[in-house]
């Protein structure tokens, strides 16, 4: 049987020998195909002929294997023209690291670092939404990882001050440069004061407009030996320089790509609870795929290839059932500078293109997120939309969230729900797990911890560059 | 009202950034990047306007665009993602906004005097919003459940498993060196003269933080000399 989903059009040609007639192949007679004139004779293929036939059309017309040509360039391969004139040094991704290769839009190939990670954290989500990364760090834990060998958490990371950019146009190009090769740079030499070699850790960005941002900025430093040059000063001048050189990093790894590519382990050897009674919603973040869009995970086995795997593939592994809806490819609203200062423009724009679809058309349980600003915009915009007559309501969290909700995470002690304003008891009350106890639980934790009797994921001295 | 030689020179301006021929290819007035546009849903704003001014170099148009215009644009890049040509208005809105700034415009100063207050923390701490910026009295519109469990926010903040996080007025905490390192990108990017074109109170006040937080530093870094 030929898969006839959306966006998967007769991929095995069936149809295409004499007198079929399926969904895609607009014959009205039942005899071949209609509009070729009386020219037209059947070719009487069988099914595996016409597939074999017609494997070139289905080649060049599928995106993901469409030969580009000059039209698109891939920067990694003048990255590493750059390396071997001796102008940069590549941040390598090596074994050490686990890497799980993944396809991107256009089917190049991106490696997925699991293991050895420098957490790049995000300054929405830890400001904001903590259950993000500590759900996060939480898997890594459950995979037996060791803080300070497998993962680093530290305090010597700025934010990558796209937020603010984008929002007020202060920064530029420059700046925003600094910062990310700064960072990278840190997230380079990080594990030397650990005992590991240079390299050892590979940056994991949390945030979905970090992910974006960077890869703009490196591709704008590889093409520009003008901006190479300026910013050489600046990190020179900050003792950032490997041998005089900046570096830069072989792939810019977005925290839900992580997820993504773990995804298969985390449902078989970690999930307890059992979701295929949830509704899920996905938003994937624009700043995800669409800045720098040929770099964003398409996974033919998730939505048909046609949207970005990430944050979907979770909710699909976990066994959920991921619901589609009609405004899935809009923005959040959240607009950087529109969410402090315009905000009737992100709550108008949240609740009507997204939490109202998600609730009339799909009766979503959950809307999933992977990025910081969408879940803010979404989570914290539904209670106003009662003054409009808009009463529509959907528990907003991110992939990692609720995967660790899956896993048997404690929703307020791990998950942190207690943060988010979207009614998110309804969701861990549908999972099966009791909102009320899980919440007398924390309320008793909170006075353990007031007595200074707090529960770590990692030893604290860690963060400040102390031993694990 | 600028001269037109003044908005000649803004044009000028928008024009000599490297990233203006990567942003802008063509256009055949499709439309698409409005049809997909957010913020074309609830502003007088279209991003195929913004590129046709520009591709056609109408530069008293574009220097009314810049009034307003630009700064509905939510910066999402859904159109830079859809358009046929591979612009990005979302990207030439950017150039613009920064060319605003650089000029001083007035209407740039207006819409970013709310955003002050984000600013100050960005550029003196490297986090944009902080715990105890998102307290329920500074968002009422985001109603009564802001925060489910009820209790004291240095101590909810402490109940988080991650050292790092356990902070309330930074999103992380932020090691003295970072933040210094970060102070010497903001200067020698000229991020700090844009700020005081923008906002002289401000550079002010972050001047005197940047100030004493180097001398913080200057002073860290000989205790740890004695201490060896």
């Amino acid at each position: 049987m030929a898969d006839q989903t959306p966006g998967n059009h007769n991929m095995h040609g069936e149809g295409a020998g004499a007198g079929t007639m399926k969904p895609g192949f607009h014959n009205t007679d039942g005899q071949g195909v209609a509009g070729h004139g009386s020219f037209f004779q059947q070719t009487n293929l069988s099914a595996e002929e016409a597939t074999q036939a017609t494997e070139w059309v289905r080649k060049h017309v599928d995106r993901r294997t469409v030969d580009l040509g000059e039209r698109m360039d891939d920067i990694r391969e003048h990255m590493w023209e750059l390396e071997k004139d001796g102008q940069i040094i590549v941040h390598r991704i090596t074994d050490d690291h686990e890497p799980v290769d993944v396809q991107t839009l256009f089917g190049w190939n991106k490696r997925v670092p699991t293991k050895q990670l420098w957490h790049h954290k995000s300054c929405g989500q830890c400001g904001n939404i903590p259950g993000y990364p500590t759900s996060l760090m939480w898997f890594m834990n459950k995979f037996g990882f060791v803080p300070g060998k497998d993962y680093l958490d530290e305090t010597d990371q700025t934010s990558c001050t796209a937020w603010n950019y984008h929002g007020s146009g202060i920064g530029n190009v420059e700046s925003l440069a600094a910062v990310f090769l700064r960072n990278f740079h840190q997230a380079y030499v990080s594990g030397q004061k650990h005992g590991h070699e240079a390299g050892h850790f590979f940056p994991l960005v949390h945030c979905g407009t970090s992910f974006g941002n960077y890869k703009e900025i490196r591709k704008y430093l590889v093409e520009s030996s003008e901006l190479r040059e300026k910013v050489t000063k600046i990190l020179g001048k900050l003792g950032r320089l490997v041998d005089g050189k900046l570096v830069i990093p072989e792939e810019v790894i977005h925290y839900s790509e992580w997820v993504h590519v773990m995804r298969n382990r985390i449902a078989s050897e970690l999930q307890t609870v059992d979701v295929s009674n949830v509704r899920v919603t996905m938003h994937a973040a624009c700043h995800y795929y669409k800045m720098v869009h040929e770099d964003a995970i398409y996974d033919p086995t998730v939505l048909g290839g046609n949207r970005t795997a990430v944050g979907s593939s979770m909710a699909q592994a976990l066994g959920a059932q991921l619901i589609d809806y009609s405004t899935w490819y809009d923005c959040c609203g959240f607009g950087f500078r529109h969410i402090i200062s315009e905000r009737e423009f992100t709550r108008s724009f949240t609740m009507d293109r997204k939490i109202k679809v998600a609730k009339q058309e799909a009766n979503a349980d959950v809307m999933l997120g992977i990025d910081t600003g969408c879940i803010t915009t979404m989570d914290k915009n539904q209670w106003i939309g009662k003054s409009h007559e808009q009463d529509f309501s959907v528990p907003i969290m991110a992939d990692v969230q609720f995967a660790a909700l899956a896993c048997g995470a404690d929703p307020f002690k791990i998950v942190q729900l207690q943060w988010h304003a979207s009614p998110c008891e309804e969701l861990v009350e549908k999972m099966g797990i009791s909102w009320t106890e899980a919440k007398n639980n924390f309320e008793t934790y909170l006075k353990e911890v007031e007595a200074g009797n707090i529960e770590y994921l990692y030893n604290p001295e860690l963060a400040l560059g102390g031993k694990a | 009202m600028a001269t037109y030689a003044e908005m000649q020179e803004i044009y000028d301006d928008i024009r000599s950034d490297f990233r203006y021929d990567h942003e802008l290819n063509g256009c055949l007035n499709c439309g698409i990047c409005t049809a997909t546009c957010p913020s074309a849903q609830f502003y007088d704003y279209s991003p195929r306007e913004i590129v046709q001014l520009l591709w056609t170099g109408n530069v008293e148009q574009i220097y009314d665009a810049m009034q307003e215009k630009i700064w509905a644009c939510a910066q999402c890049m859904t159109c830079a993602a859809r358009c046929p040509f591979k612009n990005s208005p979302g990207g030439l809105v950017m150039i613009m906004r920064e060319v605003a700034i650089k000029h001083g415009m007035q209407s740039a100063k207006d819409v970013l005097r709310p955003f002050g207050r984000v600013m100050l923390k960005l550029i003196t701490t490297g986090n944009q919003l902080s715990p105890d910026m998102i307290q329920p009295d500074h968002f009422p519109d985001w109603g009564p459940n802001i925060q489910k469990v009820e209790g004291d926010l240095k101590t909810l903040r402490k109940a988080i498993p991650v050292k790092t996080l356990q902070t309330t007025d930074t999103a992380w905490e932020v090691s003295l060196k970072t933040s210094v390192e970060m102070y010497t990108i903001w200067e020698m990017t000229g991020v700090m003269d844009a700020l005081e074109t923008m906002d002289e109170n401000l550079f002010d006040v972050i001047e005197d933080f940047i100030d004493e937080k180097r001398d913080d530093y200057e002073d860290w870094l000989e205790e740890q000399e004695d201490d060896d």
